[in-house]
């Protein structure tokens, strides 16, 4: 709890310095370098994930490729990163903030997926296979929204334990629900995919602006000429979900910033106290649990725009909101941006100790390196050495990825960003300028 | 047509039928609900690996059948062996609940409640995962149930027999047994013994019990321990069960529908839990006959017990028995 204040105190200061600040007229003229200044670890970040393709690229056609392949999760994986790290976001936004545990959070991921292909299909009245994916996106939000404040209307009469279960209990009965209802699909257990009244890919961009959008999917995406070289269509996917999900970090981070979001961070504190001074707690949660809910939705479109199907298991059941948990309990509980940094370190933990489709990772690698020779060698009675590793890395992550994480829970609780945040005494954000260019005072 | 169905469902054979039914879920559902009830009372932990400690004595007791059980074995010698089999991975169980609660568990309880379902849900994926790599060494299928524990059942346990009117399977009346010895054992345990005083102290009020001169750490480990031992107990007996069985999925098949039963029962009341497992088995049981007569979806009883979970949740926070206190934690 300590630390939990400590870095609240520590944000007040910096409103306090922000008050403080030089007379208005040095402020005018020095705006756009103190804008820079302020948001230089935003810019690295973007500038990493946005280089992240080429290099990439670059090296795999270097000598060290076989390592590249080894050690680094492919751009086709990345784009997975993207947007299940805008749900593991929106997951912390209620649940590491408010401290109420969403648990059953993949209730509104499946509801972005499935309204996007349902639209495609031309499932959902008044909207048909023509709308615009960008919209698609805004109505499986709303649809989230509306859904959040029905199920928040009766869940956050509770809390602890029982708010966590009773979000579980309504996303379980959705999950049988859909897994049961036959409109949705011709058979509901597999999940519905885009059919041929949407063959095109699903469009990000100005919606009906054709020269202002780009078309998303592994096989459907466009291909774009750069330089001399041609970005891919899961290049192109990177580049354009990557956009939606940093206009809604920035969205999601503007709201923890403002009044609301401090709102919400006391009621995690101290929610007797937040009522004591006069907050209706109530109608806060509510809210933020509608905002999540909404950001969760439209990563799910995401989702389901890029692989162009959704299955019942990979969109609401409730080991989707576990990865989620996964993701930002390694990240860091409460630090917004630390789920996608959690869930990039998952999927690389995944995809480097298993082989999981065309990402290369260890397996593959020893493979290569031991020679068959080697791998045929025996061991004790039967077993070759071949078939040691093949057992013990062959699509066994989640071993690895379990262990990691209660590692990361005995000894790391703060997870990754918040431990940092904890060396530097305050945000990265903050931290970053002032070690490059000294401090503003 | 609803009519006609209800005029059915209302005969003596069926409602029989229905009856022991329910029963025979409600027994099961109390078996996998208990451990987690005892480990949540007395020390609020909420165990999601308990799940998995269920399908781990599955497994467990399956290869003790399955090692000891020829063809040609009769089967009382099959029912003897099986209750050494539930002996057998109870115990086991317990040393690895102890183990469990001793390594990892006991660094956390400073710590806000939420880490302890985080720390038990990556538990989760570890045994998972590491039964996988077992069940792979000896090339058995992860995700379907294993046949050859099935098979070590006696005979007539797959057989009906007749109440009167009423057309009951053995299996199901071997399910209320076994259910039954469990609730009464754990009640006998709590209420007659010297360290079940100390549970329900501890429970009431752990910095009392523990100023009061009782070893409140030591008391932890023992109920983790047992719980954990009661998951595997709970997890042999749905190996021999058709629509269970010993197989990976089980895990999140059984840690679901103990939560409900728990948290329908009100979170650390044993009491609570015993009942709630009737109110949920029943419900089971009534809409399982439905689904398979009149209404055509499927999930139905699935979509039941969560209706259960939400409609007690909305009516009564606290359970059916749970005190509000206990909530809090």
């Amino acid at each position: 709890m300590s630390r939990r204040w400590g870095a609240i105190s520590a944000e007040t200061e910096a409103d306090a310095e922000a008050a403080s600040e030089p007379p208005a007229t040095t402020v005018e003229t020095e705006w756009p370098r103190e804008y820079l200044r302020d948001h230089t670890a935003h810019i690295l970040v973007i500038a990493l994930l946005a280089l992240y393709p080429p290099v990439y690229h670059t090296l795999l056609n270097s000598p060290v490729s076989a390592e590249t392949q080894m050690l680094l999760p492919t751009v086709e994986t990345m784009v997975g990163v993207l947007y299940f790290g805008l749900f593991a976001i929106s997951f912390d936004f209620i649940s590491g903030y408010t401290g109420y545990l969403s648990f059953g959070h993949a209730v509104f991921y499946g509801t972005g997926a499935y309204t996007v292909i349902l639209i495609a299909n031309g499932k959902l009245p008044l909207l048909g296979p023509g709308t615009p994916f960008m919209l698609s996106l805004l109505v499986g939000g709303l649809i989230a929204v509306v859904l959040a404040i029905l199920v928040g209307l009766v869940s956050f009469r509770l809390s602890g334990v029982y708010f966590a279960m009773i979000t579980l209990g309504f996303a379980q009965v959705f999950y049988v629900f859909v897994r049961g209802w036959d409109y949705v699909a011709t058979n509901p257990r597999d999940g519905p995919a885009v059919g041929p009244s949407h063959a095109e890919g699903f469009q990000i961009g100005a919606p009906g602006i054709d020269q202002l959008s780009l078309s998303i999917g592994v096989l459907t995406g466009d291909e774009v000429a750069l330089l001399e070289s041609t970005l891919s269509g899961t290049e192109v996917s990177y580049y354009m979900i990557g956009l939606v999900v940093l206009a809604c970090y920035f969205a999601m981070q503007r709201v923890i910033h403002s009044p609301f979001g401090r709102v919400m961070i006391a009621i995690r504190e101290n929610e007797e106290r937040a009522v004591a001074i006069g907050y209706n707690t109530y109608l806060y949660k509510l809210g933020a649990f509608a905002i999540s809910g909404f950001f969760a939705a439209v990563a799910g479109g995401l989702f389901a725009g890029f692989k162009r199907s959704a299955s019942p298991e990979n969109s609401f059941y409730f080991l989707v909101t576990g990865d989620a948990l996964l993701a930002s309990i390694i990240g860091g509980f409460g630090t917004l941006a630390g789920s996608l940094y959690g869930h990039l370190f998952d999927e690389t933990v995944r995809e480097f100790l298993s082989k999981a489709g065309q990402g290369g990772g260890l397996l593959p690698y020893l493979r290569a390196l031991l020679g068959q020779e080697t791998l045929d060698a025996t061991l004790v009675g039967d077993t070759t050495i071949g078939g040691l590793i093949d057992l013990l890395l062959n699509g066994h992550a989640s071993l690895y990825v379990g262990l990691v994480f209660v590692l990361f829970v005995l000894y790391v609780p703060d997870g990754l960003l918040g431990t940092l945040r904890e060396r530097l005494g305050g945000t990265f954000a903050e931290a970053l300028p002032a070690k490059l260019w000294g401090d503003s005072e | 047509m609803i009519v006609e169905a209800l005029a059915e469902f209302l005969t003596l054979g069926e409602l029989g039928g229905v009856i022991v039914n329910g029963l025979a879920k409600s027994a099961l559902y109390v078996m996998i609900a208990s451990g987690l009830t005892l480990i949540f009372g007395l020390m609020g932990v909420l165990n999601f690996a308990h799940g998995s400690l269920t399908m781990v004595g599955a497994y467990l007791g399956g290869l003790l059948m399955v090692v000891t059980v020829t063809g040609g074995t009769a089967p009382l010698t099959r029912l003897g062996l099986f209750f050494l089999a539930i002996a057998v991975v109870f115990a086991l169980l317990t040393v690895l609940g102890g183990a469990i609660e001793t390594t990892i568990i006991r660094p956390l309880y400073d710590r806000p409640p939420i880490y302890q379902i985080l720390l038990t849900f990556g538990l989760t994926l570890v045994i998972e995962e590491v039964v996988r790599i077992v069940l792979g060494v000896y090339d058995l299928q992860p995700l379907s149930d294993w046949q050859a524990a099935l098979a070590t059942k006696p005979q007539f346990l797959r057989e009906p027999v007749a109440l009167g009117p009423v057309s009951a399977g053995w299996m199901s009346l071997f399910q209320i047994l076994l259910g039954t010895i469990t609730v009464v054992g754990i009640w006998a345990f709590l209420t007659k013994t010297r360290y079940g005083l100390y549970i329900r102290a501890g429970s009431e009020d752990t910095e009392m019990a523990s100023a009061l001169g009782i070893d409140v750490r030591q008391v932890f480990t023992v109920v983790f321990a047992l719980g954990i031992g009661l998951a595997g107990a709970a997890g042999t007996l749905l190996m021999w069960d058709p629509t269970w069985g010993a197989s990976v999925p089980l895990a999140a098949e059984t840690l679901l529908p103990a939560f409900i039963v728990v948290i329908v029962g009100g979170l650390g009341t044993f009491r609570g839990t015993v009942v709630a497992a009737l109110v949920v088995g029943m419900a089971d049981a009534v809409t399982t006959w439905w689904f398979q007569n009149v209404i055509e979806f499927t999930g139905l009883p699935e979509l039941v017990l969560f209706l259960v979970l939400v409609v007690t949740l909305i009516v009564r926070p606290q359970g059916l028995f749970g005190v509000e206190e206990v909530g809090g934690h």
